[in-house]
């Protein structure tokens, strides 16, 4: 399924190439700059944070930091464009907020989890979004904790398992519908295949789902608008849209999935600069680029008058494989389209340009 | 005996022979035609004739024209000069013979020099097709290599431009927050002057930093102000959640899904035998029948050490329910502790087989089994056995340190034993 645009596709070009000495878990822009940040784990077992700044054909390492835990997660979603603090999640279950100019004291630390926070989220800074700034925080503990950081150690919402249920680890969590200061909805995928949708204004459970394959990534195409679209990706090379628009009271949301390859998806990434482009990232090593067409009509009713979603399609613009080893974190720049910085287990991280991305 | 052909007719110039064969009626290939430098034949069966030729000729040019009943040689001379005859007048047998030995082997020697010039230039050709299709893709190559690199310098100045365009927008920005941190100075020099002798801040970066440090939230003072802009934090709430249920730890795979399946299956499967034809169960009392409770029991004992009562209590477990992998796992223990090495083998191996189909699940009963049975065989001194079975349980946990460990050790007493032997 891939787009007949011949030479007009969108090429994918491997800008910087850096080999690090640690493994790279995740790799993050710093909003408003042309600096990159990468957290991972060193063979001591001590966490690292670098920050590099593109140089030309090349990336200059500004500052290093070690931390006593490797660090799993890391997120800039929750501050604001001045102070761009980094809140961290490690192997230990800590959530820490840095401040980059003095990274010795944490702003904000609170051991929120017991086991390993997986994946985290923010919400509310950068100026995107309206409302407190949030961060979430999914662990393997199976549980998802929201936490506001000007309230110390206890979080603002808690969404664990029920009493004697066992626990499922929780493998990726997004923020979504923040559009105004009342509404906000938090997004989990769990490794059985569980994805649930928590309404934080009414604090209840809004949809669940189960795709049949663990869920590696799961993300809103924006945090900021109500609900639009929803992409989860999964074990098995499988990853589902689903159209959020339009809720039917048993059916749920409605979805398009695809099957991009034989390995496991891990990330999936949107187009800042346009919510229909998004970029998911193999476990093969490869990144593919797809764009999603809405349908003629995005709702209609079924048998019984209620509305119910359609979904549209997905096609795939362009592919490139750039390792042998998973791809595992996957981030673009905020400020210019089609940049984006991409970190694999071969322990290098890679800049890359996705050109033509105004002619799709 | 064939039939010779003798009415042929020729007539010659100063270069040229022109031979005419009647055929009577046979017809001819140009199989039958051979001809070397100075033998010529045609033979088609019964028909034969030959001819010794008075002297050389170009036989690769020669023609030979078949048609009409009868075949038109044309022999180019190697020497123009006009022939006496058509052939050799004095030619006694032994004479002809040697001369058409000659003229075979010569013809032999020819067609072997053609092959191999043919195939030389056959390769030629084919070296001179592939370097032109290999120009033709390297070209082809070459120009998308440096579209791409068109591409890549475009997009790289581009960059630049934009990263210049945000430190000049930063270098702006931290003018202003200097400017901030100024006035925030101000009222905390003051403090300091209380205190310290010191009356000169030394320099803005360090004493940025180090107010920085002490204070620890020096740039929140512009940010209380931001505060009351922003709702206060939401209430503390829980959400339950209940989870699709899964009876295996690990993530949920579609691929797997008809094996785990099949596993999940087998062990209900298990658990509902129970072979209760021996009257001597009657006498038993109701707990003494469950093997689950017996397995415990045999655990129990174990650990205190009282080997055989356990192999006592998973023999009875085994004779109500034989398909429970673990019951054989155990008892393999306790006779490996008994020494009963060969009763250890037997049930780490009906074990094993009661662990197919394998799955993550049962990977540690499985570990263990192959320990179980590769100790056995060591101690019964059959090494190579024993090795294949500590290869099988690091191959499913091949981050066990001490089967590791183990394995390596036999590998030495392998070796050893078979440099002295």
């Amino acid at each position: 399924m891939s787009a007949a645009l011949g030479p007009e596709r969108p090429q994918v070009v491997s800008h910087v190439q850096q080999a690090l000495s640690y493994t790279v878990f995740d790799c993050k822009w710093v909003p408003r700059s042309a600096r990159l940040l990468c957290l991972g784990s060193a063979a001591r077992g001590t966490g690292i944070v670098q920050l590099y700044e593109l140089h030309g054909a090349r990336l200059e390492l500004l500052r290093e930091i070690e931390k006593p835990k490797p660090i799993k997660c890391g997120t800039f979603g929750a501050t604001s464009l001045q102070q761009r603090y980094l809140a961290t999640g490690d192997f230990d279950g800590n959530l820490n907020i840095w401040n980059l100019e003095a990274p010795e004291i944490p702003v904000y630390s609170v051991k929120g989890h017991k086991e390993i926070i997986n994946s985290i989220d923010g919400v509310g800074g950068l100026g995107i979004g309206e409302g407190a700034p949030e961060i979430v925080t999914g662990s393997r503990d199976g549980t998802v904790k929201v936490w506001d950081p000007r309230q110390r150690d206890i979080p603002v919402a808690n969404m664990e398992p029920v009493q004697g249920e066992s626990k499922r680890d929780c493998w990726t969590v997004a923020f979504g519908n923040a559009y105004n200061q009342e509404e906000r909805v938090v997004c989990a995928g769990y490794d059985n295949g569980d994805i649930k949708l928590f309404d934080l204004k009414t604090m209840s459970l809004r949809w669940e789902t189960n795709i049949k394959n663990g869920v590696c990534s799961v993300e809103f195409d924006r945090k900021d608008i109500n609900m639009n679209k929803l992409v989860a990706t999964s074990l098995e090379g499988k990853f589902h849209v689903f159209d959020m628009r339009t809720q039917h009271p048993t059916k749920g949301f409605a979805s398009v999935s695809e099957k991009a390859q034989k390995s496991t998806i891990w990330q999936v990434r949107h187009l800042p600069q346009n919510r229909d482009i998004f970029m998911t990232s193999g476990g093969s090593g490869s990144l593919h680029l797809w764009k999603y067409e809405y349908p003629a009509q995005r709702s209609k009713k079924d048998s019984e008058g209620c509305e119910m979603g359609v979904a549209g399609s997905v096609s795939l613009l362009q592919n490139v494989t750039l390792s042998t080893q998973p791809i595992s974190s996957l981030d673009w720049s905020p400020d210019k389209k089609g940049l984006c910085v991409c970190g694999a287990f071969d322990q290098t991280v890679r800049v890359l340009i996705v050109t033509k991305l105004n002619k799709v | 005996m064939p039939v010779w052909l003798r009415e042929h007719s020729w007539r010659q110039t100063a270069t040229a022979v022109y031979l005419s064969l009647p055929l009577r009626g046979a017809r001819a290939t140009p199989a039958n035609i051979f001809c070397s430098e100075q033998y010529l034949k045609v033979s088609i069966p019964p028909f034969l004739f030959e001819a010794v030729l008075y002297a050389p000729i170009d036989d690769t040019n020669s023609t030979a024209k078949i048609g009409n009943g009868n075949i038109f040689f044309t022999l180019y001379k190697k020497e123009p000069s006009m022939w006496d005859s058509l052939t050799l007048a004095n030619a006694d047998k032994e004479k002809l013979q040697s001369l058409r030995e000659n003229a075979v082997l010569k013809a032999q020697e020819k067609a072997k020099e053609e092959t191999e010039a043919k195939k030389i230039t056959k390769q030629e050709h084919k070296k001179y097709a592939l370097e032109a299709t290999m120009k033709v893709e390297e070209a082809e190559r070459k120009r998308i290599e440096d579209m791409k690199e068109k591409e890549r310098q475009k997009v790289t100045k581009e960059l630049e431009l934009w990263k210049n365009q945000q430190k000049d927008g930063d270098k702006y920005k931290s003018i202003q927050k200097k400017g901030e941190l100024h006035k925030e100075i101000e009222p905390l020099k003051e403090r300091k002057n209380e205190t310290t002798t010191k009356t000169r801040i030394p320099n803005e970066g360090t004493s940025k930093t180090r107010l920085k440090s002490t204070k620890g939230s020096c740039s929140m003072f512009s940010q209380n102000l931001k505060e009351e802009q922003l709702p206060a934090p939401r209430a503390a709430a829980t959400i339950k959640v209940n989870f699709t249920p899964r009876v295996f730890p690990t993530a949920l795979r579609e691929s797997r899904i008809a094996e785990e399946e099949e596993w999940l299956h087998k062990q209900a499967e298990a658990r509902r035998i129970i072979n209760s034809d021996l009257s001597e169960l009657e006498d038993l009392k109701e707990e003494e029948k469950n093997p689950d409770w017996l397995k415990d029991k045999g655990n129990k004992m174990f650990a205190m050490g009282d080997y055989l009562g356990a192999v006592n209590a998973y023999n009875l477990a085994v004779r109500l329910n034989n398909a429970l992998p673990l019951l054989y796992l155990n008892r393999a223990a306790c006779h490996l502790k008994l020494r009963n090495l060969h009763k250890a083998i037997e049930d780490s191996s009906k074990a094993l087989e009661l662990l197919i189909p394998p799955v993550p699940d049962n990977e540690k009963a499985r570990v263990k089994a192959h320990v179980r049975r590769g100790t056995a065989f060591c101690q019964l001194e059959l090494y190579t056995e024993g090795l294949r079975d500590y290869e099988a349980a690091l191959k499913i946990d091949p981050r066990n340190k001490n089967i590791e460990k183990d394995a390596e050790k036999i590998r030495h007493l392998i070796q050893g034993t078979m440099q002295c032997s």
